[in-house]
């Protein structure tokens, strides 16, 4: 007989709440990785290494960025693993991605291309803030880097949207 | 106000966390109409872009282009055939530690059993993904999960019949055990090749075990 991994939460539990943040977790890989098929090679993955180290999560309010951080190691970990091309912002193949229509509202979806195009730097912070829901703080802790370092990052990430939004961009923070 | 906190400051701040409001950058604003605007507009363009952020899944929904093809898992109609003439006849019997690994895995989800609703086609997908297999049916699923067994990560499916409901677990890895039936305590099931690799059907004792297994097998595409 094989030993099971036993956790806090039950195996059926799990598997729900894995289903209902599902959804977030797509979205979250498609911003980071800009394509389709790449981000739901990440969520599958995530929901297999979820799933094994289901022990680890003692919250299950805690879920959510602690899948969110997964995703991102396994976007990168897809990255290193299957050394994949860095893509050039013209070229990014979700730019055409049917996804990102939205009836009736051009500006959106001018938007959602704008976001596409900003720099890996720029844009991930912004998709663990507004989408991810962390905190500066989290997301410092979350790419290595300087609260403030994060602020600055997101100042400019922001200011290069406001233009597509039609406003003035802001003097820059250097 | 602190004299170090100017309007660059404050639009830093706001531009990094709208959202976020600090004792100094609220005194600043108290007295800076032009940054209290930029903070309102870029509240504005929060809003937007959390709209932007939430992107529609439906289309997400259709199979990636880029996916590689996944290998399908298929059981030949003369092997369900022979098996359900077969009737009681036993094939071979599998080797006993993986029936009872199999039983023993299932008796560790009781809750796999109690479902009703189906299963998202997204959750189903990614469970089957892993193991790179492919396995069409047309019965809901109530249960997936990708499961850890004899260190590979399979899936484990518990599909609704009319009969009621059966265990599905698509064992790839497996390629070198005797097909046939068994009995496990309060389980009956059965183990067949299927594909690169096997498939375990597992049933509670009260079930009409075949009926349901035909049921199950009947409605593979």
């Amino acid at each position: 007989m094989n030993p099971r991994p036993r956790g806090t939460t039950a195996p059926s539990a799990f598997t729900r709440l894995l289903e209902t943040l599902r959804p977030d977790l797509v979205r979250f890989a498609f911003w980071l990785a800009r394509d389709r098929a790449v981000a739901e090679d990440v969520v599958q993955e995530t929901l297999i290494r979820a799933w094994k180290s289901r022990d680890e999560l003692k919250d299950t309010a805690a879920a959510r960025p602690w899948l969110l951080t997964i995703v991102r190691r396994e976007h990168a970990r897809l990255y290193e693993r299957k050394r994949l091309p860095t893509v050039d912002v013209d070229q990014v193949e979700a730019l055409g991605d049917p996804a990102l229509a939205s009836d009736g509202d051009a500006g959106l979806e001018d938007l959602r291309r704008a976001i596409l195009q900003l720099p890996d730097e720029y844009r991930e912070p912004l998709v663990l803030q507004v989408l991810g829901g962390l905190s500066t703080s989290e997301i410092a802790a979350e790419l290595k880097l300087t609260q403030a370092a994060v602020l600055t990052r997101l100042f400019r990430a922001r200011n290069r949207l406001r233009t597509i939004y039609g406003l003035p961009p802001a003097e820059d923070a250097e | 106000m602190s004299n170090n906190f100017d309007c660059r400051h404050a639009r830093l701040e706001i531009g990094g966390d709208p959202q976020v409001q600090s004792p100094e950058l609220d005194a600043h604003l108290a007295t800076c109409a032009a940054c209290t605007q930029f903070r309102a507009e870029t509240l504005a363009l929060d809003a937007r872009l959390r709209a932007a952020f939430e992107l529609s899944l439906t289309e997400f929904r259709k199979p990636a282009s880029k996916a590689p093809p996944a290998r399908r898992f298929a059981l030949a109609a003369s092997v369900v055939l022979a098996l359900l003439v077969g009737g009681g006849a036993w094939l071979f019997r599998p080797q006993a530690a993986l029936a009872a690994d199999v039983v023993d895995h299932v008796t560790h989800e009781p809750d796999s059993w109690q479902g009703h609703d189906p299963v998202s086609p997204e959750l189903l997908a990614a469970v089957l993904a892993r193991a790179g297999v492919h396995y069409d049916i047309r019965l809901p699923v109530i249960y997936a999960s990708p499961c850890p067994f004899r260190g590979h990560i399979v899936p484990h499916l518990v599909v609704q019949t009319d009969r009621g409901p059966l265990t599905v677990m698509v064992l790839e890895h497996v390629k070198n055990e005797p097909e046939g039936r068994f009995t496990e305590g309060e389980y009956r099931g059965i183990v067949m090749r299927a594909g690169a690799g096997s498939i375990a059907v597992v049933a509670r004792n009260d079930q009409d075990f075949d009926g349901a297994l035909k049921d199950v097998l009947d409605g593979v595409r």
